[in-house]
């Protein structure tokens, strides 16, 4: 019994690094409209950020996570506003302008791995965070990095259902994440609001690469495994629905975990997508996901 | 207050406004007329911001507008009205109505426009926490119309709000219409409800393939016999006469 509570912590702490990723892939997808395939490249160079700060400005791993978000939330603005927003623009405004974005998020990625190489080099770095010994509850022995991962996963989650639901700001984000006309009918500033929607989805991601450091070691190619459970994760709970993603990034990280402790731990990526066909079959719009939603 | 001069514009490479000009004068309601794929909505767009016109100009207070990005043109005190349709589903009612006063940053000013969005639709008051997804055609209606008063505008368009409801919904959205051009509000409508927006307005055009076609006042266009062949099937009906909006 007590194997099986310490694989669902396991599970849960690595699903909630999978949710982070998939709640700033729905929400780049709902504000601007992209699937961004660049954006495990994002958490790496979050986590590659976290270690810089982590060693250069001595700060302690809640400052790191904060700074790291904050400087990777504003290099995902910086992408928005040179590159992407060319290529929307140039589409008609923020619509699925067929191929073109997709394509571009494929070449963002191999930009940012090259340039992720060229600064910090090949090798795979550990993130050397001092958690102590692991707390011991009863015969379960919890490993403190796990823990950490799951509470500051379910902060950053809270804030961010607080933002988005209680200011005026997130009234905004959730406005133009609808119908961008209509909130420019508002006043609302909607480009500003897009370089925003990205960069939070960027800074969540960072927080994933941070959150994970001290648990697998942080190296260039980190970004591919994810991005591919954290967009099962978010199918999984239904495309766009921020709550779908934290279901589906939990449930895809608890299925990886049991697959692994149960059944063989050599084919442990294929159970994401077991549980990706298996909800498909039933629910083909993902667990939280409304019928499909036509943008105009 | 608003001036429209010789504006050109479309989509992509379709050109849909042939130079269009038409002026409102302040405190006035003004009717925008004419039938499907006429261009209205399109110079509606166009002047709101939402479409950039290619050539032409467009004058409020003043001030050049055209070009410019739509939410500066609402913080200039010009609001498109949305229709009912495009209200937020997924937001209440009152989110709804607090996000038409985004440019607005005091709490009391918000305050004073909330009170007074509900004393011309106490409806929407009684509604406030529900989700705006669960409202009636005509409610959507009046919580867009509401929408566009809460920045406090001078000006307010409004893009066919009797569309897709029953002629009583109707009337009483237009009597409502009436109140607030009543309190000083300036009114650009669109409409395709010919008959009930030329009682409505003092001065109407009427556009044709991109350009005003046709214009005058109110009740001058609604014997005119062009007007009636076109857009009132002939005659207008005897119950018109006893109809009134203000």
């Amino acid at each position: 019994m007590s194997y099986f509570i310490d694989l669902v912590i396991v599970g849960l702490s690595i699903g909630m690094v999978y949710a982070l990723v998939a709640i700033g892939i729905s929400l780049i997808y709902s504000g601007l409209d992209i699937l961004h395939f660049a954006h495990g490249e994002i958490y790496m160079l979050g986590a590659f950020i976290g270690l810089m700060v982590f060693h250069n400005l001595g700060l302690d791993y809640t400052m790191t996570l904060i700074v790291a978000m904050v400087l990777t939330g504003l290099v995902g603005v910086l992408i928005e506003r040179l590159f992407y927003r060319r290529l929307t623009q140039a589409g008609g405004g923020y619509t699925v302008a067929g191929m073109g974005m997709i394509i571009s998020g494929f070449g963002m990625s191999i930009v940012l791995q090259n340039v992720a190489y060229l600064i910090w080099g090949p090798k795979a770095v550990p993130f050397p965070v001092p958690f102590g010994m692991p707390i011991e509850i009863g015969d379960l022995s919890l490993p403190p990095s796990y823990i950490w991962i799951v509470c500051a996963g379910l902060v950053l989650m809270g804030s961010l259902h607080l933002f988005l639901k209680h200011t005026r700001l997130g009234l905004a984000v959730r406005a133009v994440a609808h119908n961008k006309d209509i909130a420019y009918l508002m006043g609302i500033n909607v480009p500003l609001m897009i370089s925003l929607i990205f960069g939070i989805g960027c800074a969540l991601g960072a927080a994933a690469g941070v959150l994970v450091g001290p648990i697998n070691y942080v190296q260039v190619l980190m970004g591919l495994g994810v991005i591919i459970k954290a967009f099962a994760a978010a199918v999984v709970g239904g495309f766009g629905s921020l709550p779908g993603a934290v279901l589906g990034g939990l449930l895809v990280g608890v299925a990886e975990s049991l697959g692994a402790g149960y059944v063989s731990g050599s084919y442990k990526d294929i159970y994401a997508f077991l549980l990706l066909i298996l909800v498909l079959m039933v629910k083909p719009s993902g667990l939280l996901g409304v019928e499909a939603r036509v943008k105009a | 207050m608003l001036r429209v001069e010789g504006v050109v514009g479309g989509y992509g490479s379709v050109q849909i406004l042939n130079g269009a000009t038409l002026n409102v004068g302040e405190g006035r309601i003004v009717a925008l007329l004419g039938g499907n794929g006429t261009g209205k909505s399109t110079l509606l767009k166009s002047i709101s911001g939402l479409v950039k016109p290619w050539r032409g100009s467009i004058t409020f207070n003043g001030e050049r507008i055209d070009g410019l990005r739509p939410d500066l043109i609402v913080r200039r005190g010009l609001v498109q009205v949305t229709q009912g349709k495009d209200a937020y589903p997924a937001m209440t009612v009152e989110e709804n109505l607090r996000l038409g006063a985004f440019v607005v940053r005091d709490r009391a000013r918000i305050a004073r426009a909330l009170e007074r969005v509900y004393g011309y639709f106490p409806i929407l008051e009684q509604k406030r926490k529900q989700l705006s997804g669960t409202l009636s055609g005509g409610q959507l209606q009046m919580l867009c119309i509401g929408r566009g008063l809460m920045s406090e505008p001078r000006m307010i368009m409004l893009d066919e709000p009797s569309a897709a409801l029953a002629p009583q919904v109707v009337l009483d959205i237009f009597r409502t219409i009436a109140r607030i051009a009543r309190d000083g509000m300036t009114v650009l409508m669109v409409e395709q409800n010919v008959r009930m927006a030329l009682l409505l307005a003092s001065y109407a055009y009427v556009i044709r393939d991109g350009v005003i076609h046709i214009e005058g006042p109110a009740d001058a266009l609604i014997h005119d016999d062009n007007v009636r062949l076109s857009y009132l099937g002939g005659t207008v009906a005897s119950s018109d006469a006893g109809l009134s909006l203000h």
